[in-house]
């Protein structure tokens, strides 16, 4: 045993004189002094500390006190006991104005308002669905807040809830935006818009909800004619682009100009701006095409090969922590042509690698945050 | 001098140490992100447990829905590999008494501390794998749970630290080993935070009441020992997560 830990009894609020004569000696004759030490500088430290509080980069853990000053709000991570203010998760302090909060190192995905996921089904039930979206609590999807074949306008009717199944079923990937917040932290989601719905054509990918940063856009067209939508959950989807996602990428306002069509990635379908899907028109599109579980025959093999090269710079990005941006992943798919072998790209070392050689060009280009 | 001498005259126990002082404590955190939500791997002495917790999430049954809380589920698995001998009892150990009685002690324990009430709706699942026990298994496993439970960021009080003490004729030998265990009549602790509260006591044999005093005092401090190095431990690992982070 390389080192030796020895413990000498505290005179602690409990044992008041209860030490023995015998511990006393005991411990004279170790050398405990520097526990002696440490739990009284321990106590030193704690009290100057009280009135001005943690800074940000500081690592809280659980049942270290924070502040003692009560004009603190107090949020997540944090507990209130005596006028004293400790934190319950391990993590850093977070202060927005006069709220404090402690922010873990990872958990689970709690999703706010607003945000695009991607989700698999897990329960049909009464008029609604059940979807998992890695959080805490399944998120709630109801047949209302969905399009159903025959255009937006048209009533739900008692034969939809009888063949809700046939839209979605458990096993089905979807992606959707979170409409609110129940009173629980539980989620309610919805998917009125054609960028919303089920997913089909691709493979799915999972990385820690914490590299995924919430921004305007979250689908992405590639090179290599891939999609990728990249659920603020941490769940992600590539996929082969569609019209719909070249039609997205158009300047607004259905313009002629071929140029939306070679602003897309390089070998996309050449786009016909007359046939052009404008988002807004829900009945064109609001057919039981949109639920369909067949794949689109024109998937080649270098196409699925395209996608799970992605899907491998996805996971090595996230073994090596790195958030995931649209651009890290461009710029590693090109570096990534260097390997031949999709798969080798996974390996250990060479996850290591594009871990490194990102961060680097970063802080090349002197864009590292 | 015999070999198997439980505390030497000279004051030193069977396997070297002294009367005050603690395994070798080694513990990683975070060592199965795939497949749970907080990991550790913890060795105390030559106690060898991995410990997964996942939750909170939505529960499988309906019977483990409640409307206020968490549900806490704690499943050990002591393997038959763990023990000097290979435990010769066929089938599986599962429904054990000693096995259920252990898990309700951690569930009792880990219920006041975890913050429970802000996850309603939803189940914690914790699960035990003992690879390799010798004594004082108890204190490792609430160790285990502590370290596993931060990692999944699953809000609690305080650190709960276990340890446990035999009593040798009148001296407290601090974490017990299998062969000190065997020997003596020992009390296993669970001890919150730096504070003196008891969450779990945990007697099994016949104890002198006017010697109990002595054995808790030296537990409680050693299981501050243990909290210390816990402490530790999860900052290293949280300053190497944080620094990755910054990358973002």
């Amino acid at each position: 045993m390389s080192e030796v830990i020895s413990v000498v009894a505290r005179n602690g609020a409990f044992q008041k004189n209860m030490i023995t004569e015998s511990f006393e000696s005991d411990n004279s004759d170790n050398s405990d002094n520097e526990d002696y030490n440490m739990s009284g500088s321990d106590d030193d430290e704690e009290k100057p500390a009280t009135r001005q509080i943690a800074s940000d980069s500081d690592i809280m853990t659980p049942g270290e006190l924070i502040t003692d000053d009560p004009v603190w709000m107090r949020g997540h991570g944090t507990y209130f006991l005596e006028n004293k203010t400790y934190s319950s998760v391990a993590g850093t302090v977070s202060k927005v104005n006069k709220l404090l909060s402690v922010i873990p190192l990872k958990s689970r995905y709690a999703p706010e308002t607003g945000d695009h996921v991607v989700g698999r089904i897990a329960e049909v039930s009464n008029k609604r669905w059940k979807v998992d979206i890695g959080g805490k609590q399944h998120a709630i999807l109801m047949l209302g807040s969905v399009n159903l074949p025959g255009g937006i306008l048209r009533r739900k009717s008692e034969s939809d809830e009888l063949q809700m199944r046939s839209f979605l079923k458990e096993g089905d990937l979807l992606n959707a935006e979170v409409q609110s917040l129940f009173q629980d932290g539980a989620a309610s989601l919805h998917t009125r818009s054609l960028k919303y719905g089920k997913l089909r054509n691709g493979m799915f990918v999972e990385v820690p909800n914490s590299l995924i940063v919430r921004s305007k856009n979250h689908t992405h067209n590639l090179p290599g004619n891939i999609t990728v939508v990249l659920g603020v959950n941490g769940y992600i989807w590539l996929r082969m682009t569609s019209k719909m996602d070249l039609a997205r990428d158009m300047p607004p306002g259905g313009s002629t100009q071929t140029s939306g069509g070679s602003m897309g990635p390089t070998g996309a379908v050449s786009l016909n701006p007359n046939s052009n899907i404008s988002i807004t028109r829900l009945e064109e599109e609001s057919s039981w095409k949109i639920y369909s579980d067949e794949n689109d025959p024109n998937i080649t093999n270098a196409i699925k090969q395209t996608i799970s090269r992605y899907a491998n710079i996805i996971k090595a990005l996230a073994f090596c922590e790195i958030g995931i941006t649209q651009e890290r992943i461009v710029i590693r798919y090109e570096a990534s042509m260097a390997y031949n072998d999709i798969g080798s790209l996974i390996q250990r070392d060479n996850m290591e690698n594009i871990g490194q050689e990102v961060l680097n060009a970063e802080k090349m280009r002197g864009s590292a945050a | 001098m015999s070999r198997l001498e439980v505390y030497s005259p000279e004051g030193l126990r069977m396997d070297g140490r002294r009367w005050n002082e603690l395994r070798r404590f080694e513990t990683s955190i975070n060592t199965h992100s795939h497949a749970s939500d907080g990991s550790s791997y913890l060795e105390q002495g030559n106690n060898k447990i991995i410990t997964l917790v996942k939750g909170p999430t939505e529960p499988t049954l309906r019977s483990q829905l409640d409307q206020t809380k968490a549900t806490l589920q704690i499943t050990v698995n002591l393997t038959k590999f763990s023990k000097f001998e290979r435990s010769k009892t066929t089938g599986s150990t599962k429904n054990e008494r000693r096995i259920l009685e252990i898990q309700t002690a951690l569930v009792r324990t880990f219920e006041k501390n975890l913050m429970l009430n802000l996850y309603p709706r939803t189940i914690i699942d914790i699960e035990i794998h003992v690879l390799q026990q010798d004594g004082g298994v108890l204190g490792t496993l609430i160790n285990g749970i502590t370290l596993a439970c931060i990692d999944a960021g699953i809000a609690m009080y305080d650190y709960i630290s276990g340890v446990s003490i035999g009593l040798y004729d009148t001296t407290p030998l601090l974490d017990v080993n299998s062969l000190e265990e065997a020997a003596m009549s020992c009390v296993t602790l669970g001890v919150m935070g730096k504070s003196e509260k008891l969450s779990l006591l945990q007697v099994e044999d016949k104890l002198p009441l006017d010697r109990l005093e002595n054995v808790l005092a030296i537990g409680i401090a050693g299981a501050h020992r243990i909290r210390d190095l816990m402490d530790e431990a999860l900052r290293n690992h949280a300053q190497k997560r944080i620094s990755n982070a910054s990358n973002k």
